[in-house]
């Protein structure tokens, strides 16, 4: 089958969704498939831009490419899923946030003038509308399907993909807390530095890279924490694999996430994740005091849980061992075979 | 964003002022609304759209009609026959050529000359005789920069008049279950029927099949509730079907909460209408949010409601045989009653839940107020790169983008 996998781009910018759709396309052409990767860039600001960057899309002929036809799309955010196409399967990763939950905070983009509100409800209807036309709707958590259901009325079958390729294995904690997660404000990184300062035994590794960096790097000298946060940077696969293996837990909680491969990495190097009442799509798979620790979204409460785990290695290891049955539930296998039925 | 809102308020007695008192603080998690005072000119200084609410009623909706004919607004249509509406403004104030005006700006010479004959009284009022041959929606509508309704059968006459504004089709929100004690009323099953007792209610098909309904179970009771229209001779009508000793219980006007106890203890709603304004009704709704059974005449909005939540009955000769089945079915069936009742009731948590239509309205109201906007800018700024690259307008290429513009609703 010949299948397009489309991708807005965000130039110069790489997370969750560059992974997740750079591996679709080849455990597709694994299986046989004929698969490409489509993308165009995205910029969502100023004013009427995010719809007219998002309807470069529609502009596609995807019906057909050097004279032969493409059997199937895979959009997967917005505003991909703009596209038209006679089998339109839509693998949502998330919708235009600013649009939606992050209206209104410190995260939103719409301002309160008659432009912006409208303009934000334009984003909505283009949702309804382009979502609409979808032959097969996929959410990639519950968080992403029950979003779409309240903002759309439209109903998504939830169906998870695997985290990125690593060399995941397990080994005995030493002691420190991982965050792999990118540096930006949503992730809430400074959940976790407040957390060891008010605890001077916690140490933690920050493995990742974004635009919130600097202000990270400053808050944790401010907190005077004397290297115990270690900002590591973007690292190497190998790199990564060997500090989730030698983690004590992974601190993962960002703002009503959509998806996040963080606890399904933590879970394949058999660790206990600690995430927050609030993070959305994480809790699909955090169970409180069965695959890791949910608490309250604030640094007492994280401090606790970093503590407890380091603590309790015996609780920690089986809250990892019982993560890692989830996690090797989630299979290109079984996803590709319901995405393509 | 600040809206000017023009509605009938509490304590006027009016469903729409009722409607509006359950809507609006729901409304302020959104938008900045400002409600008007009665006889309010114009929507205050800074207001950035104004919302009228228009009703059939002359005097719950005459100075909004003035209003809006001063500053063009989004009007949210609750009645789509306004024929009563406008006689109240033009005869009701000693404006007959404004009537005979309205009249013939939308139906024409036929219509002027109908209005001389109303206005001689040689025909009775169109208002009242054939208002929904004459709905006189035409003033309104195209005073309308948008348009929020709550059925697609508003929505769809609306648009068949011309109106090629937006539309947005937006459900009656559901009231909050009641704390109050359902009335101690015998009946089995006690059936209901809330509003003005008159013939548009189609009482008199109700007494009728209710009484063939009491013939096979002597335990039924009707309970009829609302000031009895003039003219309409229900004490004859009890008499002749052998109604009138214990098989009717009768209230006159009652307020809101004897109103929620005596539709708590019924079994069966019936929310009879015909001819039909396109009207919404407020009982009905009141009924979803109980979880009780209902029986409606299909037509209008009530022929929208699911089939799992009411029985409909079509207007014509079939009509009391049809009704009389309705209430046989619903009297003897608990099972039945029950499965409506829970179906009303998820109709009243889901597609009518006040937190979600009052996100719809404000949506409505958004779009109204800044959609103008953000669609010319869209279209300057695809219609400028296409412009940069030589395509003309015109041309089969901007033909293009513009159909593409018009599948996502995208275009002006």
């Amino acid at each position: 089958m010949r299948i397009a996998v489309l991708r807005p781009q965000v130039p110069f910018a790489r997370g969750g969704v560059e992974i997740f759709t750079d591996e679709l396309v080849e455990e597709l052409r694994a299986r046989g498939h004929d698969a490409d990767l489509l993308s165009i860039p995205f910029k969502w600001y100023p004013g009427e831009r995010v719809l007219t960057q998002a309807f470069l899309w529609r502009l596609l002929d995807l019906e057909e490419a050097d004279g032969r036809r493409i059997d199937l799309v895979v959009a997967t955010k917005f505003p991909s899923y703009v596209v038209r196409h006679r089998e339109k399967r839509v693998w949502l990763v998330h919708q235009f946030r600013q649009a939606y939950e992050l209206d209104g905070t410190d995260l939103g983009q719409f301002g309160p003038s008659p432009e912006d509100r409208a303009l934000r409800r334009r984003v909505q209807e283009l949702d309804r509308s382009a979502l609409g036309e979808a032959t097969r709707l996929f959410a990639t958590s519950a968080n992403v399907a029950g979003r779409l259901e309240r903002s759309t009325g439209l109903v998504a079958e939830v169906l998870p993909h695997p985290p990125q390729r690593l060399p995941y294995r397990s080994a005995p904690g030493e002691g420190f807390v991982l965050s792999a997660s990118r540096l930006d404000r949503a992730k809430r990184i400074d959940l976790l530095l407040e957390a060891l300062a008010l605890d001077p035994s916690l140490h933690a590794v920050i493995a990742s890279d974004g635009p919130d960096r600097g202000r990270l790097e400053e808050l944790a000298r401010a907190r005077g924490l004397d290297g115990r946060a270690r900002f590591e940077g973007r690292v190497a696969g190998e790199r990564l694999a060997e500090l989730y293996a030698t983690c004590s837990a992974v601190f993962y909680a960002p703002v009503d996430e959509d998806f996040g491969m963080g606890p399904y990495e933590a879970f394949l190097s058999g660790k206990p994740v600690i995430t927050t009442t609030d993070a959305g799509g994480p809790l699909d798979v955090v169970h409180d005091r069965r695959t890791g620790l949910v608490v309250a979204p604030e640094a007492t409460a994280v401090a606790g849980a970093a503590a407890w785990l380091r603590a309790h290695e015996a609780e920690a290891a089986s809250f990892g061992a019982a993560g890692k049955e989830l996690a090797d539930e989630v299979t290109w296998d079984r996803a590709i075979a319901r995405l393509l039925a | 964003m600040k809206i000017a809102y023009f509605s009938p308020m509490p304590p006027e007695s009016s469903g729409i002022a009722d409607y509006s008192a359950l809507l609006v603080p729901a409304l302020h998690a959104h938008v900045d609304v400002e409600t008007l005072r009665r006889k309010a000119k114009r929507p205050p200084r800074g207001a950035d759209l104004a919302v009228y609410h228009i009703g059939n009623d002359p005097v719950a909706h005459g100075w909004i009609l003035d209003a809006l004919r001063r500053t063009p607004g989004l009007v949210v249509l609750h009645d789509l026959v306004l024929h009563h509406l406008v006689a109240g403004v033009t005869i009701g104030r000693g404006d007959g050529h404004g009537y005979l005006d309205a009249m013939e700006r939308e139906h024409g010479v036929v219509g002027r000359l109908l209005g001389h004959g109303v206005l001689d009284k040689r025909l009775p009022p169109l208002w009242e005789a054939r208002p929904e041959d004459f709905p006189l929606t035409g003033e309104v509508l195209g005073l309308a920069t948008a348009v929020v309704v709550h059925s697609r059968y508003v929505a769809d006459r609306a648009r068949a008049t011309g109106f090629d504004g937006p539309i947005a089709h937006v459900p009656h929100p559901a009231w909050p279950v009641p704390d109050v004690a359902p009335a101690e009323l015998a009946g089995d099953p006690l059936v209901g029927a809330f509003g003005n007792v008159n013939a548009s209610k189609r009482v008199p098909q109700l007494l009728e099949a209710f009484a063939r309904l009491r013939r096979e179970r002597p335990g039924a009771k009707l309970l009829l509730v609302g000031a009895t229209s003039p003219g309409f001779d229900l004490d004859r009508r009890l008499q002749r079907l052998g109604l009138a000793g214990d098989g009717l219980i009768r209230e006159g006007y009652v307020d809101e909460r004897r109103l929620w106890s005596l539709m708590a203890a019924c079994d069966v709603h019936v929310g009879l209408r015909s001819p039909t304004m396109g009207e919404t009704s407020g009982t009905a709704i009141r009924a979803l949010t109980l979880g009780k059974p209902l029986v409606v005449t299909d037509a209008g909005w009530f022929s929208e409601l699911p089939g799992d939540v009411a029985l409909k009955v079509p207007v014509g000769d079939r009509e009391v045989d049809e009704l009389t089945a309705a209430l046989s079915l619903l009297a003897e069936r608990a099972d039945v009653r029950a499965s409506m009742g829970a179906a009303a009731r998820r109709l009243a948590e889901g597609p009518h839940d006040l937190a979600r239509v009052a996100e719809l309205q404000a949506a409505a109201f958004e779009l109204a107020a800044g959609g103008h906007d953000v669609a010319d800018g869209v279209l300057r700024e695809v219609s400028g790169a296409a412009a940069e690259v030589g395509i003309a307008p015109g041309s089969p290429e901007a033909s293009e983008i513009a159909r593409r513009l018009s599948e996502v609703d995208l275009g002006a």
